[in-house]
């Protein structure tokens, strides 16, 4: 096996059922620079584990007792690299085979789980390598991937993927690649998790991002109207354009 | 069946045999005897007579459910109304007749209209009325029998559809694939344990492909089955299952349909234990009562909660039901919800 990072790839390994995980730790144990850090039963559980022990990667039981893996990537602000495990579950494959997220099946084939875990090392792992252990709360950067899902369809994206966060009602609308997805946070909690150089509060409703702008045309009373690259148009209120004259300037 | 709609397309349909009849009398009077006013008036009186008579013979069948009765009581009533009915036109057609002749509306070559002549007209059109009644009762049974038989087709391909769905809930793959995984990491832990899964597991696989087709089966060979899929689940859930039995011993060979207390096991290990943070306390009680035999099935959970397929389970089970007059229950009691079976013996 070719070892790219001197690093052991830290692993944790989320699953109800104690014989399930007794599996993949024999399984883990046969591949070469992987350290377990530690196991979960339940989601709460799962959810403590991962913001304490920032594993690289997480084996990601879907049907636990007290909900579903997706429950407990929907509570992290930041998603670690997931390779999700199921017996057998013909919704969450569904989701899966539309957005090509990473899926083991029970029994697991050794040979599926090492190159799910080649995957895992091969860029370098997006959420946990910048960010020490005791600054869970900094902002996210273009890199960091967050979770979203919306109805029976989920995503792993990057927050530099998102072109835009509009006002939904008591949500908001994640804009990314051709999807959107509704999200339960308010527009001003994201605005605070994700980074200022990236994401501009153009009015009362929308967050851009600014490396998604294509176009920025003068519209009525002095606001401007933002072309993006996937299409869309934000208006940026007045009381904003002057900001972004100032941050878009030279 | 008997509607406004179907009322409306009898009487325009209704229109065609009596029109014919009439066509063929007006030209059977001109091949014989020429045309004539009275002989024309004749085959127009009898044709609507007799519309109108067929139609009430319709009515008063349908009315009376006439085709549901033995065939014997049919025909007589059938015949009764033929008689009665063709006598009752000609003797319209005679008041009439005589009236249009008295007022020189119409001529006839005899010259007047005989009460012999209304007698033989009688049995003529009397055999009309009994060839029409014969056509229409014909009728319908063909349809009938058409109807039937698509209803019981309907019903055996839907019977089928819900077996079908049950059996592939048995043989549920999450429950299949999690046993063999479970297998893989016992043969390293406790060979021993292994072997007994495998035996387990077989067991059950093979009692759900062999799925009976019979209506009862015994309370004991039932619980044996779910013995061996407890004993599967227990492997999974270990210290979260926790499994009380209260089976009363009168009740060992009570009969039930089968399958059916398995679904409410596996309901309340899917939608209880399973769910339920800890897992908690299977419990199943039989008692045999004077006349029924009586299941309790109690998991901790909220009905409702984890709703997704409870539907083929359930839909089976009161199809079962159905068939041998039981009852089946689905109550919250408190933190727990009990499954309640009841089945006549």
């Amino acid at each position: 096996m070719k070892t790219s990072a001197a690093a052991p790839l830290r692993v944790l390994i989320v699953d109800d059922a104690r014989l399930a995980r007794a599996e993949l730790r024999t399984l883990l144990a046969q591949i070469e620079l992987v350290e377990l850090v530690g196991e979960a039963e339940d989601v709460p559980q799962a959810c403590a584990e991962i913001t304490r022990l920032h594993p690289d990667l997480v084996l990601l039981d879907i049907q636990m007792p007290s909900g579903s893996g997706f429950d407990v990537l929907d509570a992290l602000e930041r998603v670690p690299a997931v390779v999700f495990t199921t017996a057998y579950d013909q919704y969450a494959l569904r989701a899966f085979e539309a957005n090509a997220l990473d899926y083991l099946l029970k029994p697991v084939d050794p040979a599926r789980l090492a190159a799910a875990i080649d995957k895992a090392r091969q860029p370098s792992p997006p959420a946990t390598g910048t960010v020490s252990g005791d600054d869970t709360r900094s902002a996210l950067g273009a890199e960091d991937q967050v979770f979203l899902r919306d109805g029976e369809r989920c995503w792993f994206v990057a927050t530099g993927e998102i072109s835009r966060i509009v006002v939904d009602g008591n949500y908001v609308r994640v804009w990314f690649r051709e999807h959107s997805a509704l999200l339960a946070r308010s527009l001003s909690a994201l605005e605070s998790r994700l980074d200022p150089a990236l994401f501009f509060r153009a009015n009362r409703n929308t967050l851009v991002n600014l490396r998604h702008i294509r176009t920025v045309e003068p519209s009525v009373a002095d606001g401007y109207t933002l072309g993006l690259r996937d299409g869309g148009q934000v208006e940026v209120s007045r009381r904003q354009a002057r900001e972004l004259r100032e941050r878009l300037a030279l | 069946m008997h509607t406004p709609e179907t009322r409306t397309r009898f009487w325009w349909a209704n229109l065609l045999p009596w029109l014919a009849y009439l066509a063929m009398n007006l030209l059977l009077t001109r091949s014989y005897g020429g045309w004539n006013s009275g002989v024309v008036l004749i085959c127009v009186l009898l044709s609507a007579g007799l519309y109108l008579v067929s139609g009430a013979i319709r009515h008063q069948a349908l009315r009376q459910r006439w085709l549901e009765q033995e065939l014997i009581a049919l025909a007589w009533r059938l015949l009764l109304c033929v008689v009665l009915g063709a006598l009752l036109v000609q003797l319209v057609i005679a008041g009439l007749m005589r009236l249009a002749l008295a007022l020189q509306w119409v001529s006839l070559p005899g010259g007047n209209f005989s009460l012999i002549a209304t007698l033989g007209y009688w049995i003529n059109t009397s055999i009309m009325l009994g060839l029409w009644c014969a056509g229409w009762t014909g009728w319908r049974a063909l349809r009938h029998a058409r109807e039937s038989r698509i209803a019981r087709l309907r019903a055996e391909a839907e019977r089928q559809q819900i077996e079908h769905d049950a059996l592939r809930a048995r043989l549920n793959p999450h429950f299949v694939f999690n046993a063999l995984n479970n297998l893989r990491a016992l043969i390293l832990e406790d060979p021993q344990r292994a072997r007994e899964l495998v035996g387990r597991l077989s067991n059950t696989l093979r009692h759900a492909l062999e799925h009976s087709r019979r209506d009862s089966v015994p309370l004991s060979g039932e619980l044996a089955v779910i013995e061996d899929y407890l004993a599967v689940e227990a492997v999974h859930f270990e210290d979260r299952l926790r499994i009380r039995r209260d089976i009363d011993p009168a009740a060992a060979d009570a009969l039930l349909p089968p399958m059916a207390l398995q679904l409410l096991v596996e309901n309340a290990i899917k939608h209880g234990i399973a769910i339920t943070p800890g897992g908690g306390e299977l419990h199943i009680r039989a008692e045999r009562l004077p006349g029924v035999l009586r299941l309790h099935v109690e998991n901790p959970g909220t009905l409702g909660r984890g709703g997704a397929g409870h539907g083929v389970g359930l839909a089976y089970l009161r199809h079962v039901l159905t068939r041998v007059h039981g009852r089946f229950a689905l109550e919250q009691h408190g933190d727990r919800v009990r499954a309640t079976l009841e089945v006549p013996q």
